[in-house]
């Protein structure tokens, strides 16, 4: 199997799941708990049918959107993901220049193991930066002003990650970052002697945006469990997100919002944008799907802010249903980690073509020219 | 596999499976008839989903609550069960100890192997003891003040066992207690052996409270569901449940109630509190769950009485659910049971920080800081 096999979410994870040792496998396949939410976030697409419209002349559609202040060319963009360096060598640059290509977002983690500056110098393309507040306001500060300063068009603030979800798989693997031999996971990582090879004779893996503020970025093994707990301010508030607002002074999103009253609240402290999100449901188990909060948060507040539905998306269907539901765009995870483990950029661009292809080719069959006229007509609940 | 691969329930479970001769097993885990309401019973939390609140400061967390006039470090307790040396030769030993050192409430079967007197000397912490309504009145007569002169602070008349469960898996086992070496069980003791040991020479099996007044209480070898049926009163009524509730003069629930009529009466014969529940879908097979009967039935009574939900608990966000629908804690068997089963004390202490660390994290991330924050305006019902 190679990755011009590659058709749909599932050949990219399979072919995954074979290329990389199965802690690593497992920390961005797992969910939290019994991963209900993980799966709901997908099933809850299916609840809806699309009503296409025949006849429409519709020609080459138009697959382009503005967010972040930023025109992008498709409806879908790379969700903000810590340590792609364990994935694939290459990292968060090889993304980066895939979003490049196919014109929209790649976003950085504060949990990234380039640089804000390294990403900038390589990527013209549309960026947007994910910030964790920590407990060191410093760090948080110093994020801010170096993105600013690289060029970065928005920033997103994650706020359902105060504590770290309950990832059993992780457990059970002994995840670390860095990666740790231990007895139990010797062996998968010997039966993928190329994962190895690759992470070993590139660059050092580091948290390389927060390595010199604080030791946890380096190699000291410690899990992200662990980090999370350690370095995140769980105390953050409105207060402190306002104040991140200000600061930054430019299009700025929630990731995480879950509720309609949050959703107001991101308004009334400048947000243009919101992310709704439940972190692909790493984090709170049994919480809602975001497709399934969806359309109550766009009757709310969708005239005022951007929404951005973030989780569960496999397929162009599931993007113009989010679409007709009152998302401008969608972003995922998964997907493209999948692709960027089994083929460094090569591998995220033929997720985004195939993510591309699948979007245009219903667009076509939905008889819609362009994507705003994909509204609430054309989704029917199922009861 | 050993108690520190647990990291949940089925961990848990799977653990028991391998210490336990399989009649003991299958006891525990097993319910009635074709095992529908054990299944929804946590299923049942799978067609709600939680909706957090983010931003709201949540460093430290408050999972207290109060039920019976007692405040509990926890929101969920150790709910009675029977016959506990068989599944760990410590038995209630285990679990009160557990129990107290959680600050919970520890519910006491009357089927328990440990007596009363015992377990009140050992700990200080809350206690409920689990009253069935016998044929003879002057067992009941002692196992009330005997729990009175122990300072038991809740009586909870288990009213949901008239007659035994349909429990194919005894029949097919044939589970018995104390247990009884049969052919098909025989293997399943003998591949076993530290089970087999440690319950032969950690101290004779009985039931301390049944002992004076019933053969079944020492040796002879009965089942359960022939237990239920044969030595519990099946007129008991309305009248004898508001008698004994008088006669005890504390604080006294119900457990088993499912209907909403039936909860106003408890709440008419001066209960202070009830367990909705089907008795851990061991009784009534196809019953509805605790948990989707629960709303109907805060709505009806939540002021008035404590609303406990029991059975189905498997994670710390199904109790988040119940907590959020109104009811004031949650209760469970199975909880703890394997656990128990897997590891005694330690592992009883294992799982109930496990379920106490889900809730913690839980919280934070739904952006709750103590339990009365926790409502409806959480919960999205799906619309299916």
């Amino acid at each position: 199997m190679s990755i011009k096999n590659c058709y749909n979410f599932e050949d990219f994870r399979n072919l995954a799941k074979n290329k990389l040792p199965s802690p690593i496998f497992h920390y961005i396949d797992g969910g939290s708990d019994d991963e209900i939410t993980l799966k709901r976030n997908t099933d809850s697409f299916d609840e809806c049918d699309l009503i296409p419209n025949v006849l429409a002349n519709v020609g080459k559609p138009d697959l382009s959107t503005t967010i972040f202040g930023k025109k992008i060319n498709l409806p879908v963009f790379l969700s903000p993901t810590a340590m792609q360096r364990l994935y694939h060598h290459e990292g968060d640059k090889a993304s980066a220049r895939a979003a490049e290509k196919f014109g929209t977002f790649y976003s950085m983690s504060s949990m990234a193991n380039t640089t804000i500056e390294e990403i900038s110098n390589i990527s013209g393309g549309p960026k947007l930066f994910q910030l964790y507040v920590h407990k060191d306001k410093s760090i948080t500060d110093d994020l801010i002003e170096r993105s600013k300063r690289s060029g970065f068009d928005g920033m997103c603030l994650t706020v359902d990650t105060l504590v770290a979800g309950n990832r059993e798989r992780d457990h059970r693997t002994g995840f670390t970052t860095p990666p740790k031999l231990t007895l139990q996971s010797l062996m998968s990582f010997a039966l993928h002697p190329k994962w190895v090879f690759d992470y070993l004779t590139h660059a050092k893996f580091e948290l390389a945006n927060v390595a010199k503020k604080t030791d946890k970025g380096t190699n000291i093994t410690t899990s992200v469990i662990k980090y999370v707990n350690e370095q995140y301010d769980p105390s953050m508030n409105w207060k402190d997100a306002e104040y991140i607002v200000k600061k930054w002074d430019g299009p700025f999103a929630l990731k995480g919002v879950m509720s309609i009253e949050d959703a107001k609240r991101a308004i009334d402290i400048g947000c243009t944008a919101i992310m709704i999100s439940n972190h692909g449901g790493r984090q709170l188990d049994g919480s809602r799907s975001p497709f399934d909060q969806l359309k109550a948060i766009s009757d709310a507040v969708g005239d005022k802010l951007e929404i951005i539905l973030d989780g569960g998306v496999r397929r162009g269907t599931h993007v113009l249903k989010a679409l007709a539901a009152g998302a401008k765009a969608c972003s995922f995870g998964r997907m493209f980690l999948f692709g960027l483990s089994v083929g460094g950029q090569e591998g995220v661009e033929k997720v985004l073509q195939n993510l591309h292809d699948e979007i245009n080719r219903n667009m076509i069959l939905m008889g819609c020219k362009n994507l705003s006229e994909l509204n609430s007509s054309k989704l029917i609940y199922r009861k | 596999m050993k108690l520190t691969d647990c990291h949940n329930f089925y961990d848990f479970r799977k653990l028991a499976k391998k210490k336990l001769p399989s009649p003991i097993f299958h006891y525990i885990d097993g319910a009635a008839d074709d095992e529908i309401t054990y299944r929804r019973n946590t299923s049942a939390f799978n067609d709600v989903d939680l909706v957090p609140n983010v931003l709201r400061g949540v460093e430290n967390i408050d999972l207290s609550t109060t039920i019976f006039g007692k405040k509990l470090d926890l929101p969920f307790y150790c709910a009675p069960t029977a016959l506990q040396r068989l599944f760990h030769y410590d038995g209630e030993r285990a679990v009160g100890k557990a129990a107290k050192k959680f600050n919970t409430m520890f519910g006491v079967s009357a089927l328990a192997t440990v007596s009363v007197e015992e377990i009140s000397s050992m700990i200080d912490t809350p206690k409920m003891f689990q009253f069935y309504f016998h044929k003879d009145r002057g067992l009941n007569d002692s196992c009330l003040e005997r729990a009175k002169a122990a300072k038991f602070d809740v009586m909870a008349l288990t009213v949901d066992t008239i007659t035994g469960g349909n429990r194919e898996r005894d029949l097919r086992t044939g589970f018995t207690s104390p247990p009884k070496l049969t052919l098909s069980s025989l293997f399943s003791f003998a591949t076993k052996p530290m089970w087999g040991i440690n319950y032969l020479t950690k101290g004779k099996f009985e039931l301390p409270h049944l002992q004076d007044y019933v053969k079944e209480g020492t040796s002879t070898n009965t089942s359960i569901g022939n237990y239920f049926s044969t030595m519990l009163d099946q007129s008991m009524n309305w009248n004898d449940a508001e008698k004994l509730c008088s006669q005890w003069g504390g604080h006294f629930a119900l457990k088993g109630i499912m209907s909403v009529e039936d909860a106003k009466k408890a709440v008419d014969i001066g209960c202070s509190g009830i367990m909705v529940s089907n008795h851990g879908g061991r009784q009534l097979d196809g019953s509805r769950s605790p948990f989707d009967q629960l709303k109907e039935i805060v709505d009806a009574v939540g002021d008035k009485i404590d609303v406990i939900c029991e059975g189905g608990f498997q994670r710390g966000t199904h109790m988040l659910k119940a907590l959020s629908i109104g009811a004031k804690a949650c209760a469970g068997g199975r909880l703890y049971l394997y656990a128990l089963a897997a590891a005694g004390q330690a592992g009883v202490e294992r799982a109930l920080g496990q379920y106490k660390a889900e809730l913690e994290r839980d919280m934070k991330l739904m952006g709750c800081t103590k339990i009365s924050e926790l409502n409806r305006n959480n919960l999205r019902f799906r619309n299916i």
